[in-house]
């Protein structure tokens, strides 16, 4: 039976196996958001079956949405179940998944979120969050463009995906923070970059057709500002001009090694995968665990980027 | 009507209803913008419609024949993780030509299950979209990947590379273009794909290999993708597993503003290449004029909507028919 089971599991999505354990193991079920779409998210698995099997107590049931909403809700519902101690969440989509989590909530089985929050509906039935402050992330980004530019000049920003919340978030707390911390630092445009190089290349080069005088770039993640880096080497602009990102990826960070880029922001997968799994073991074992609990995200910057080894993605 | 009275004086001139909805549209973007008709805008945006334009135009020749291909965004993902990661291994002059004959058999799976085994070519190449991206999964295992050397490669001329002054992508694809375009107007293979595309049964009775045909509209698609990934691959200098997501509709938005029909049988190249333009214009002109990304949306949707209704008005002769 137990076979069959995994077998099953095996067939709607990745499964790590923990050898068969006594009752009083502690059984977390994950379903994760969409493993294997990028780099970030692979590490994250990866670093997430690790950490548990290093800990003896603990069993888990790794299962991926494959990005599909529908899907994960199912996901939710064999969890349930399954009668697993508690269940770690990647939503797919913070709002659709309220109901599926109200039903882990209401079953007893405590839910944390990670990497991405749940919508403010859900936020009752869930028993903590863990993952990257993006607000914080834009706040200090816009800490390192100020620095940079000693509180005085022109710059662009590319955006990720319009309506994906980091993105959402990330903006946030850089445009508020920037008006607040310096207000001669003024900011030309906003356009997306759908978290896509190529795409922040393309918005690159109309930014530096329309204006003449850019003194810097603020980009979403680094995958995109290395593509508005492109842009300006290739158009002979990119000397002088400060580039800052978030999540440091091996190219930004690479480009950082040049003296291209200025600064971004690290965020570790492995980090993210940890903190989820520690969330969960905290909640079961009683802890009074905050409503949200954050990683550290630090700022990294020519100066200080040799205390963090090169991102693996 | 003024239609009507178009037609009437000048049965060419009506049928060029996208050609004369791009040049009022570059007269108010140049209107609104200084920056937009300079030599250097013009050439930045014909460079970056090159990737999608060389798709558009392997794409078109499909939609010709009368069927689809919405597989060529993972495709194109496919072909440019593959000659990127190569690169670095086995070197550019091995990574393009490996890249394009795994690039062609992909095609070739298309033209076999769509020519060969005559199934339909929306679910065909639906199921691609998602097979493939599968497949680019599992040979990166989620991994972005880079080439190294940036400015030592010579594999840098496709994307950043500039032949007489005039940028290597825009020489690609306007050469691909001409090429195309020539087939598809005077040699035999044109004419079949037109009449594959137009009555597939009245060309089998005519003695027309029609699976062939259509076999081979699979490859000229999954070639220009295979272009596509090396101009976008030397242009970025890196790939994500799914850099071409999306493509397939902006692809075929391109396809369709240019006046190809999709029930097969009429289109032409140097309309698509119109078309391809006309949307990297309107992208272009609109974040010049400052407007947000959601007016770009709007705006791209309504002018594919007026231009095709004005394409289809110029051919029935008024605005508004009962009969089709």
């Amino acid at each position: 039976m137990r076979n069959s089971m995994r077998l099953m599991l095996a067939t709607c999505g990745t499964v790590a196996l923990a050898s068969a354990a006594p009752a009083d193991t502690i059984r977390i079920g994950i379903t994760q958001n969409n493993v294997g779409i990028d780099s970030y998210q692979t590490t994250y698995e990866r670093a997430f079956i690790e950490a548990a099997d290093a800990n003896d107590d603990v069993e888990v049931i790794v299962l991926d949405a494959g990005g599909d909403v529908a899907r994960q809700i199912s996901q939710m519902q064999d969890l349930i179940q399954q009668d697993v101690d508690a269940i770690i969440i990647w939503p797919t989509d913070g709002q659709a998944l309220v109901p599926a989590v109200r039903n882990a909530h209401r079953e007893g089985i405590p839910v944390i979120v990670t990497n991405s929050n749940i919508a403010e509906a859900g936020m009752d039935f869930i028993a903590a969050f863990s993952g990257p402050n993006n607000i914080q992330q834009g706040i200090y980004s816009a800490e390192m463009m100020c620095e940079a530019l000693d509180g005085e000049g022109q710059i662009v920003q590319i955006t990720g995906m319009p309506g994906y919340t980091t993105a959402i978030e990330r903006q946030q707390g850089f445009d508020d923070r920037l008006a607040e911390l310096c207000p001669d630092v003024v900011q030309l445009d906003i356009q997306p970059g759908d978290w896509n190089r190529e795409r922040a290349q393309r918005t690159m080069e109309t930014f530096l057709t329309r204006f003449d005088d850019i003194d810097g770039v603020y980009s979403g993640d680094d995958n995109m500002g290395v593509g508005a880096l492109n842009a300006a080497i290739d158009a002979g602009r990119a000397e002088g001009m400060v580039f800052i990102g978030a999540t440091n990826f091996a190219v930004g960070y690479d480009a950082m090694e040049r003296g291209e880029y200025w600064g971004s922001v690290y965020q570790s997968p492995v980090d993210d995968a940890r903190a989820a799994l520690q969330t969960a073991l905290d909640v079961l074992a009683g802890e009074d665990v905050p409503k949200l609990n954050y990683f550290d995200t630090p700022k990294i910057t020519q100066e200080n980027m040799h205390e963090f080894d090169r991102p693996v993605f | 009507m003024l239609l009507t009275r178009l037609k009437a004086g000048g049965p060419a001139i009506a049928k060029q209803g996208i050609l004369i909805a791009f040049i009022v549209f570059m007269i108010v973007f140049a209107l609104m913008s200084d920056r937009f008709l300079t030599t250097a805008n013009i050439m930045s945006v014909f460079r970056q419609a090159t990737i999608i334009g060389v798709i558009a135009l392997g794409v078109t020749i499909v939609v010709i024949g009368g069927n689809l291909d919405l597989s060529v965004g993972s495709m194109l993902s496919f072909a440019t993780v593959l000659v990127v990661d190569l690169h670095d291994k086995i070197g550019p002059e091995l990574a393009i030509p490996v890249m394009v004959a795994a690039t062609l058999c992909l095609g070739a799976i298309n033209g076999f299950l769509i020519g060969i085994l005559r199934l339909n070519s929306l679910i065909v190449t639906l199921g691609m979209l998602s097979a493939i991206q599968g497949l680019v999964l599992i040979y990166s295992g989620g991994q972005n990947v880079d080439i190294a050397d940036q400015s030592g490669t010579w594999f840098a001329i496709f994307g950043r590379g500039a032949i007489f002054g005039i940028a290597t992508p825009i020489i690609i694809f306007l050469g691909l273009a001409l090429i195309f375009h020539v087939i598809m107007t005077t040699m035999p293979f044109g004419r079949r794909v037109h009449a594959v595309g137009g009555n597939p049964t009245a060309s089998v009775f005519s003695g027309i290999p029609r699976s062939r045909i259509v076999f081979m509209t699979y490859l000229i698609s999954a070639l220009c993708v295979a272009v596509a990934a090396i101009i976008l691959g030397s242009r970025v200098m890196g790939s994500q597993n799914n850099v071409g997501q999306g493509y397939e509709l902006q692809v075929l938005a391109a396809v369709i503003l240019g006046g190809t029909s999709l029930l097969g049988g009429s289109g032409s190249i140097l309309r698509t290449v119109l078309g391809v333009l006309m949307l990297a214009f309107i992208q272009n002109g609109l974040i010049l004029m400052g407007q947000p990304y959601y007016t770009q949306w709007l705006v791209t949707w309504a002018v594919i909507i007026i231009a095709v209704w004005l394409d289809v008005a110029a051919k029935r002769g008024r605005l508004f028919s009962p009969i089709a």
